[in-house]
């Protein structure tokens, strides 16, 4: 009977609503971590491929991938740009660039 | 009598190339079958060639879901839910080159997320574990849990959910491990590094707390 009672608990647990889903700043810290682990296993997918297969560019990567260097395109703006420390520190901060994951995370 | 053999007729070739030269299909290689999760599969390919982009798509798809799962796993201490959040997917990244495309990327991201669940409920469980082996007296209690579960299904889980939150967390995370999780003891006891016997003991005595919870939650409706 206990295990009964627990099992339907557990199933009417993992279909309700009321658990919250992860916060921005929670999902900046995370896009941050792994892309700083991608950096440590090698130079990260050069802008302008990323683009040519169809990914949106915030308006700094834009300008980055008209460079002609591959080394340079191949470096993570995002580290140097405010908008990732804002997603990072504050919940639904105002960021609004286009083609920018932590002002999509917050929801702009 | 002439015995004509295919090696007579045609150069000497493996099999496979034997079999191109007469235009018949290659049987012996197995045809390349579309993965159940085509597009998780290549978005997971994406991001093993190290593009940004295809990482913040994985965050943004399936963060919510990880941290769904995680928080009901902890409720109602959720301090470290974020953490273990961020672990799972540290963990799915360094694991990215085994995802098959069997199972979906969420599929796959929430087993990891149990993972890293367990191993908290095991850090968390160690202390209450170290109590009890230490305890003379190993018998195990009665699990004679006659309660009155008649009522409907969504009351039920409500109160199921209530008192646990009154259980003392050691617990509560005992009973969510060993029922939610489908952990049976010997599983729980060889995760510890503990003794079955004690982990019977740590449930039998978390099952008779929420009984009294149970009853008493009971009682407060009736007066």
């Amino acid at each position: 009977m206990f295990d009964d009672l627990w099992r339907r608990a557990a199933a009417a647990e993992d279909s309700s609503e009321d658990a919250p889903d992860s916060s921005s700043r929670l999902k900046s810290r995370i896009l941050s971590m792994l892309i700083s682990l991608e950096q440590d296993e090698g130079p990260l997918r050069i802008l302008r491929e990323s683009r040519d297969l169809g990914e949106k560019l915030c308006v700094f990567e834009h300008a980055v991938a008209m460079l002609p260097s591959d080394d340079l395109q191949s470096r993570n703006p995002c580290s140097v740009c405010h908008a990732r420390l804002l997603g990072e520190m504050v919940e639904k901060a105002p960021i609004f660039w286009p083609g920018c994951p932590y002002a999509k995370y917050c929801g702009h | 009598m002439c015995s004509t053999h295919l090696s007579n007729v045609l150069p000497l070739m493996t099999p496979a190339a034997s079999l191109q030269h007469l235009k018949v299909p290659n049987l012996l290689k197995p045809p390349e079958l579309p993965k159940l999760h085509d597009v998780d599969f290549q978005l997971a390919g994406a991001i093993l060639a190290r593009d940004r982009k295809a990482t913040a798509r994985l965050v943004e798809m399936h963060a919510d879901a990880v941290h769904r799962y995680v928080w009901r796993r902890l409720h109602p201490r959720v301090e470290m839910v974020d953490d273990l959040v961020q672990e799972s997917f540290v963990a799915a990244w360094r694991a990215l080159k085994t995802y098959s495309g069997d199972a979906s990327l969420q599929t796959w991201l929430v087993s990891i997320a149990r993972f890293k669940v367990e191993d908290y409920y095991r850090r968390t469980l160690g202390g209450a574990l170290t109590r009890i082996e230490s305890e003379v007296d190993l018998s195990t209690i009665p699990d004679d849990l006659d309660l009155d579960v008649s009522f409907d299904e969504g009351r039920r889980c409500e109160r199921v959910s209530a008192v646990l939150a009154m259980l003392p967390y050691e617990y509560a995370v005992a009973l969510r491990w060993r029922y939610w999780e489908g952990r049976s003891a010997r599983e729980m006891a060889a995760f510890n590094g503990r003794t079955e016997k004690a982990v019977e003991r740590l449930l039998a005595r978390a099952r008779q707390q929420f009984k009294e919870q149970w009853l008493d939650a009971e009682r407060r409706i009736h007066v």
